[in-house]
């Protein structure tokens, strides 16, 4: 369960202070699929990474299944990052000098997963997103849907209950983006938390719930309904 | 992530960049390999002076006379050694310590048997030298003191003569031998005691010879005792104990414009390794700058590598790599670099070292404690230069790294 409530992130100071995010309140249950909509530079990003980990609000609370975060240290945080969140870039942002296993693997080397364990738990999701025959494949020598593919099982691999995904199919065609939007979906049924930011009405109809931004604020937060 | 993990994760980072890596470890292994190899070679050569110093006869140390006064009326002067004797020597025996006195001397001589001709060395002897040296008889008998006493027209020949001047199967004692065409007779064979690289020069390779000293004296017209070793109870006191002997050996040759004096062998040893002290400080030094160069080299590019893995690092962290795993990461794969180059070094310094040995005409010796030096304190290279990359890479904000363009 995510909380956030009047959470505000300002870049800069004084007279250069950037608000980004404005005033947050929002609550996203465990289990939703969620879109995060909105014009080019309406902070989608900021609200992502702070839910993330990836970077601290200025203002307001955060906390995630009923603990405040703002205490965290650098240390509890990369440890949240690690348990309890999944990437998935809109670059992809795969190490290109390891193989598709090793990558899914790198979150495991930090959660200190012993060596058979982890080859089992990658080969095991890499199956699942339909890669089985490229597990030994470097970044370099995989199509954008697959290196996403790759991403979606290191996303995975840690078993965490949120998977965030910015703007996932950002970079992709709409046939393999639809193909990626299917796989999150499925996730989603198994029970995962998925949110994604897109800029497309028709990514955005894989979800169940969209919530729009503009100017760092929440304008809109409404059902999907097909 | 385990320290193996990281070490191999630092090794196929390393192999990656080869040519940047070898060109950052140039100068660790320079110096870490500079700082053996002249060890090495001092060694070597220490090794080898000692044993040039000292290996004929480990306790026996030689007497010599110096002149005191060099002018007389202004003019230079040069002092005759006074004419030692046997029982002059007989007395300095009995200095403490003194095991016994050899006073010998020696000419050159041309040999003629059965067809062959040699020059060799004959060395004028007593009674006591066969003892003395601890000399091994072959056949017949030793020289004593009655063929020093009646000036004996004898020798002794070594077992190198024997090969080579006589047939095996010709009796040698009792046979007559010809030296600057007089006759002698042979009255027994000796093992040389000829070091081996020796026997290779040609003014050695028919061995040496030994006759009383009296009879050497009659046929070169020297005196009966031009060289004086003396041999100690005790190879520890070696220096001591010919001191002593010399200061006895003056006192009862009375002489006014000189002294004898022992050679104080320990002296050019000392004197040497001052002299290669400073040359290994020296190089040492260059080494010591050499490695700092390094050093700052291995620096340079792990903060350049740090730049360009800035995404990589954004991304590690992104998915839960902590502070402290990102700068283990980082401080690992300096140290390897550095560690590495000074493993190469080793090599390098093996490599150079081993060809030195073919070329100079000694051995140059690898100090291992050099050598685990050198390991260390390129390890210590890595971790003292790799810290502030390290520690610049797990600052990093993920979010700014994985934004970095
Ligand atoms: N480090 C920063 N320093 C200053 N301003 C920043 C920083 N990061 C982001 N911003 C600003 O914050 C605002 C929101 O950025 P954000 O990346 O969240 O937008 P976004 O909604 O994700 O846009 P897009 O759809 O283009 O990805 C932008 O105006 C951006 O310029
Ligand atoms: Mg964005």
């Amino acid at each position: 369960m995510i909380r956030l409530s009047q959470l505000t992130k300002t870049y800069g100071s004084g007279s250069l202070a950037v608000p980004v995010l404005r005033g947050i309140d929002l609550e996203i249950g465990d289990g939703e699929f969620v879109a995060i909509m909105g014009p080019s530079g309406s902070g989608k990003s900021t609200l992502m990474n702070i839910i993330g980990f990836l970077d601290k609000q200025t203002g307001g609370t955060y906390s995630l299944n009923g603990e405040d975060v703002k205490q965290a240290n650098e240390k509890q945080l990369a440890g949240l990052r690690n348990k309890h969140i999944g990437f998935v870039f809109q670059q992809f942002f795969l190490l290109p000098r390891l193989n598709a296993q090793k990558n899914v693997e790198t979150p495991l080397l930090y959660a200190g997963i012993s060596k058979k364990e982890r080859t089992a738990r990658a080969l095991g999701l890499l199956n699942k997103v339909g890669l089985k025959d490229r597990t030994g494949h470097l970044p370099s020598e995989l199509s954008g849907g697959q290196k996403q593919r790759v991403a979606i099982a290191r996303a995975l691999v840690n078993q965490p209950t949120v998977i965030l995904a910015d703007e996932p199919t950002g970079a992709l065609d709409s046939k393999t983006g639809a193909q990626i939007m299917d796989l999150l979906t499925e996730l989603n049924r198994e029970g995962k938390t998925v949110i994604i930011v897109t800029h497309e009405e028709e990514i955005a109809a894989y979800t169940d719930r969209i919530i729009v931004l503009r100017d760092g604020l929440i304008v809109e937060d409404r059902k999907v309904t097909s | 992530m385990n320290l193996w993990e990281s070490f191999t994760l630092a090794l196929s980072s390393i192999w990656n960049h080869k040519i940047r890596s070898i060109l950052t470890m140039l100068g660790i292994i320079i110096g870490v390999s500079a700082v053996i190899i002249v060890v090495a070679i001092g060694d070597g050569a220490r090794q080898q002076m000692a044993d040039d110093l000292f290996s004929t006869d480990e306790n026996a140390i030689p007497l010599y006379f110096e002149q005191t006064t060099y002018e007389e009326n202004g003019e230079m002067m040069w002092v005759e050694p006074p004419a030692v004797t046997g029982e002059q020597l007989d007395a300095v025996k009995e200095v403490a310590g003194v095991k016994y006195v050899l006073g010998t001397n020696s000419g050159w001589g041309t040999m003629n048997h059965n067809e062959h001709t040699a020059d060799m060395e004959i060395i004028g002897v007593d009674n006591q030298y066969f003892i003395a040296k601890d000399l091994t008889l072959l056949e017949g008998r030793r020289l004593n003191t009655r063929d020093n006493d009646s000036y004996s027209r004898v020798a002794m020949i070594d077992s190198l003569t024997r090969e080579n001047m006589f047939a095996p199967d010709e009796e040698a004692v009792g046979a007559i031998i010809d030296i600057n065409d007089n006759p002698y007779k042979v009255v027994g064979v000796y093992e040389s005691t000829l070091p081996p690289e020796f026997r290779h020069m040609e003014e050695f390779s028919n061995g040496q010879m030994l006759m009383p000293r009296t009879l050497i004296s009659m046929m070169f017209g020297s005196p009966e005792i031009d060289t004086i070793n003396v041999i100690a109870e005790q190879p520890d006191n070696l220096t001591e104990t010919g001191f002593a002997a010399a200061e006895k050996l003056t006192e009862l040759t009375g002489s006014e414009e000189g002294m004898y004096v022992a050679e104080d062998m320990s002296a050019y040893v000392e004197e040497f390794d001052s002299f290669y002290m400073t040359i290994t400080l020296f190089i040492s030094s260059i080494a010591g700058i050499s490695l700092l160069v390094g050093g700052i080299g291995v620096m340079n590019i792990m903060l350049v590598s740090v730049t360009e893995r800035t995404r990589e690092i954004g991304l590690r962290k992104a998915l839960g790599a902590t502070r402290g795993q990102i700068l283990r990461q980082f401080l690992i794969e300096s140290v390897t670099l550095t560690s590495l180059g000074g493993l190469i070094g080793i090599g390098f310094a093996a490599l150079v070292t081993a060809v030195l040995a073919l070329v100079l005409p000694f051995s140059p010796i690898i100090n291992p404690v050099v050598v685990i030096i050198g390991i260390l304190f390129s390890s210590m290279i890595g971790i003292v230069f790799g810290i502030l990359p390290a520690n610049k890479a797990s600052k990093l904000s993920p979010i700014d790294a994985l934004r970095y363009e």
